[in-house]
């Protein structure tokens, strides 16, 4: 049998079904491969060039083949230019799309050449209209996107927050609605500091850790504001009244939404009554001049003005004995705070002022002869002379000093404001006066015990400084018995009995506020202050009546009719006419005080070294 | 007789939707203008107002979602699938409204504005999806005049077929040409080339100018099977031609969706946490 290459061409059906198999022998020991229909073997591939390649016998069962072209052709998945194949290893060519497949024929040293086209036709649906998108596509971008901001936005924040006690990053930051106030900046990272608690309103704890003026726990809440790093030093506020009471005492706010807002709002555990209920934070300070303080701190939301409250507020707080205040016409006369017992345990009673109420404060001290203009008393000022801060008549200044911030004056210091004139001075050593020790009976009585009168007789009226004669003019008598008597240096201003040989003195103590619920700005120039005022001020004795007093005991306070001459009065009334509202004298966080305008301190001298230097002012 | 005439899911029952939805845009912008100057504080989501409003946008926002669900489902009557997209379009448009006086103007770098963002995004492209089916498929129609997209594909198929029998008796560079042709040549492409139909570099066009520049032909054989692959080319390009204009369009159609759909998902997620995230801290 001679070498022969045995052909079999299968085709596979496009529509498939049994593929079509030709079968062919090459006579011969060569055979060529190509395109071109002259071929031994024509392979229909526009790959393959007309004339591809030659094969042949070079031994029993071993083929050559080699390209003519010098296009290449694969075996074993390589691409040759030749290659040697033994047909017994059943080896496969390729050439384009086509697979040569070598095998032993049947025959002695026939080889059997298998000819197959790799059927990759491919028809497109017309799916393929439609536009895909591999990797984008609506599917995988919708679970991506969704699952991605799921987990970035929501639960790894919420991790944190649940979990981690003082994370090193903050990815709850995302949730803040808004920045905060430039006052609580410092804490914009650290949103735990307020919100506390998840799912649980900022509660009041969480503000008073830093702002509380309680006095017992006030000095650490200036230490956690430092420890939070705050910039500033936080201004320590006090309830306005119980905070038990406040809710109870607040009415519904005025209108249909904010009444359900607030009804809602308290059945969902988010209190109305919070400080953050009214010093909102993430919300920008709209509306008014962006550069005054207040915008550098949260903006206060003012749901309720003081007169909705202070109405029928016995209704809501059946305890309370505050006096309805619904508008300025209805605001009651003063009651002022009148001493009923003077001593270091004073106590008070609230007194309308229309009653006359008078005080027990221990002193005797007629206001009329110390301002009547012809009086010895003048005289005596007159005599002192201008270089000693007198040379007229006595006015209220002379005695009644201004304190640092002007608005209110210095308490009465007996040695300071009335020893120009009162002499304390017992004795002369040396050629020096000696003072008794005002304030502390029992002092004086040590100092002048066993002291007797030295002094001569004379005129009962001395210059400061100088021994008073009468008090020692009771002949033999023991200068401690003479000093509490008649004529000596305590007589005049003390009540004074006597028990055996034991000197009593009625206590003293001098009123420091007689409205404490009010503020009162001395410094105003309308209100006697120093400045131009308004045509239309007013001097001290336009409402304190003091020259016509003749006790101490009277309450020199005028009523709020008097107020009302120029507050709530027009221009066309009085020169000096001023608005008035609740805030002109009371204060929601400082009782006793007027809402400062424009309601705080900037911001920048709240930082603790300027705060500091402000203490150390007085201010 | 049920009428015949069509009535698309814009002007559904007499704009009826189109009417409740500007009706409500209409009551709401008025009690805003109305309430916002008297709150107490700035505009927000947490004012009562903002509550309200952001409750009924959140509502709405899952109930247009639940439009995925709907049209999978197969009903009749009141509730058809045609009542609801329209409502869909309408109170969607209305949410850019509710929504926005929802926020009380305020915006900023965190989950909240993220949410609005995606908001507008879903509705921006809802828009588009509006526009793209009112005039597209009319556009659609008048491209493909006759011919089915199977017809063109077949087309195709068929002209591979003729270059493929035609370049056998050429040489190795002619044949080369039209392997370019048949095995480069492809009919759609990817999302973008779609959508703008820039199918300049397209195979087929390039196979033609090759063509040209092949040197003289050997044979007449090879001469003539060029002259009639040229046609042959020709008339591809033609087929090609169409069917893009086909696949753009149908881009256009369907493209706003693969912006619309995502941004839901994202929306959703963002959604939840905007109001998870307000309330943990409250």
């Amino acid at each position: 049998m001679a070498q022969e290459f045995h052909l079999k061409l299968i085709t596979q059906r496009s529509g498939g079904g049994d593929p079509i198999v030709r079968e062919r022998r090459l006579e011969g020991l060569e055979a060529t491969i190509g395109r071109a229909p002259d071929n031994d073997i024509v392979l229909a591939d526009l790959s393959i060039d007309p004339q591809h390649a030659r094969m042949r016998f070079i031994g029993p069962g071993r083929i050559g083949i080699e390209s003519v072209s010098g296009l290449p052709f694969r075996v074993a998945g390589k691409s040759v230019q030749s290659a040697v194949v033994d047909a017994a290893g059943h080896p496969v060519v390729a050439f384009g799309e086509y697979t040569l497949s070598f095998a032993p024929g049947e025959e002695a040293e026939a080889v059997e050449v298998t000819v197959t086209r790799e059927d990759d036709e491919h028809h497109a649906s017309p799916g393929v209209f439609s536009l895909q998108a591999k990797v984008f596509g609506r599917r995988n971008m919708a679970w991506v996107l969704g699952s991605g901001i799921f987990l970035l936005c929501l639960a790894i924040p919420m991790i944190f927050v649940l979990f981690m006690a003082n994370p090193k990053i903050h990815p709850d930051q995302q949730w803040s609605t808004g920045p905060l106030s430039k006052a609580h900046a410092f804490m914009e990272k650290d949103c735990k500091s307020c919100h506390a608690n998840a799912f649980v309103a900022v509660r009041d704890e969480a503000c008073l850790t830093c702002h509380t003026a309680d006095p017992a726990t006030a000095p650490k809440a200036l230490d956690a504001a430092r420890r939070l790093g705050s910039p500033f030093e936080p201004r320590l506020v006090a309830e306005h009244a119980a905070h038990a009471d406040l809710e109870k005492a607040t009415p519904l706010p005025p209108g249909f939404g904010r009444k359900v807002s607030v009804m809602v709002q308290r059945t969902l555990n988010h209190p109305t009554d919070r400080c953050a209920s009214c010093h909102v934070e993430h919300t920008p300070a709209k509306g008014g001049d962006p550069t005054a303080p207040l915008s550098d701190k949260p903006k206060l939301v003012v749901v309720q003005d003081c007169e909705s409250c202070h109405s029928q507020l016995k209704m809501r707080l059946a305890k309370t004995d505050l006096i309805d205040t619904p508008d300025w016409s209805k605001h009651p006369g003063f009651r002022a705070l009148v001493m009923t017992q003077a001593g270091p345990k004073p106590s008070f009673q609230r007194v309308a002022l229309d009653t006359a109420p008078q005080e027990r404060n221990g002193l005797i001290f007629p206001h009329r002869l110390h301002l009547d203009p012809l009086g010895g008393v003048a005289r005596q000022a007159i005599g002192l002379g201008k270089a000693a801060g007198y040379g007229a008549a006595l006015e209220c200044a002379s005695c009644h000093r201004r304190d640092a911030s002007g608005t209110s004056f210095l308490p009465i210091e007996m040695e300071r404001d009335c020893a120009d004139c009162h002499s304390l001075a017992y004795a002369k050593v040396g050629g020096e006066l000696r003072d008794l020790p005002h304030g502390d009976l029992d002092k004086v009585v040590a100092t002048l015990a066993g002291r007797t009168v030295s002094a001569s007789g004379g005129s009962d009226r001395t210059r400061p400084g100088q021994i008073r004669p009468t008090a020692f003019a009771a002949s033999g008598a023991s200068a401690y018995r003479a000093t509490f008597s008649r004529g000596g240096a305590c007589y005049d201003c003390h009540t004074i009995t006597w028990d055996g040989d034991t000197v009593r003195m009625a206590p003293v103590k001098l009123a420091a506020k007689y409205l404490p619920r009010g503020g009162f700005d001395h410094g105003v120039p309308e209100h006697g202050g120093p400045g131009l005022a308004k045509k239309g001020g007013f001097k001290c004795a336009d409402c304190h009546r003091a020259q016509t007093s003749d006790k101490s005991g009277d309450v020199l306070i005028p009523d709020l009719a008097k107020c009302g001459t120029c507050h709530g009065q027009t221009t066309a009334k009085i020169a000096a006419a001023d608005d008035a509202d609740c805030t002109t004298c009371h204060s929601f966080h400082k009782p006793g005080q007027a809402t400062p305008k424009p309601g705080h301190p900037p911001l920048r001298t709240l930082r603790w070294t300027e705060a500091i230097t402000r203490r150390e002012a007085g201010a | 007789m049920r009428q015949r005439t069509h009535e698309g899911f814009l002007r559904h029952k007499g704009f009826r939707w189109a009417q409740i939805a500007t009706l409500l845009c209409l009551v709401v912008v008025a009690v805003y203008f109305f309430v916002a100057a008297r709150l107490a504080e700035p505009p927000s989501g947490g004012s009562w107002l903002g509550y309200t409003l952001g409750t009924i946008s959140a509502g709405l926002i899952v109930w247009l979602a639940c439009l995925g669900i709907r049209k999978r489902v197969i009903t009749a009557g009141h509730y058809s699938l045609k009542a609801w997209v329209s409502a869909h379009v309408y109170l969607g448009l209305s949410l850019t409204v509710l929504a926005t006086l929802h926020t009380g103007f305020q915006f900023g770098w965190n989950v909240h504005t993220l949410a609005y963002v995606l908001m507008m995004l879903v509705i921006a492209s809802g828009a588009l999806g509006i526009w793209a089916y009112a005039t597209l498929p009319q556009r659609l129609h008048g491209n493909r005049g006759e011919t089915t997209r199977k017809q063109m594909l077949e087309a195709i198929e068929s002209l591979d077929k003729q270059l493929h029998d035609l370049a056998q008796p050429l040489d190795r560079a002619g044949a080369q040409v039209v392997r370019l042709s048949l095995e480069q040549t492809e009919i759609g492409g990817g999302f973008w080339r779609r959508l703008t139909g820039a199918h300049g570099d397209c195979a087929n066009l390039r196979a033609m100018r090759k063509l040209k520049q092949l040197p003289a032909p050997a044979t007449p054989r090879q001469a003539e099977a060029l002259a009639r692959i040229e046609t042959v080319l020709q008339q591809k390009a033609d087929v090609l031609g169409l069917a893009r204009r086909q696949m753009q369009i149908t881009a256009l159609l369907e493209g706003w969706l693969f912006v619309h759909i995502p941004a839901t998902f994202a929306l959703l997620a963002a959604l939840t946490a905007h109001v998870v995230s307000v309330f943990t801290y409250w």
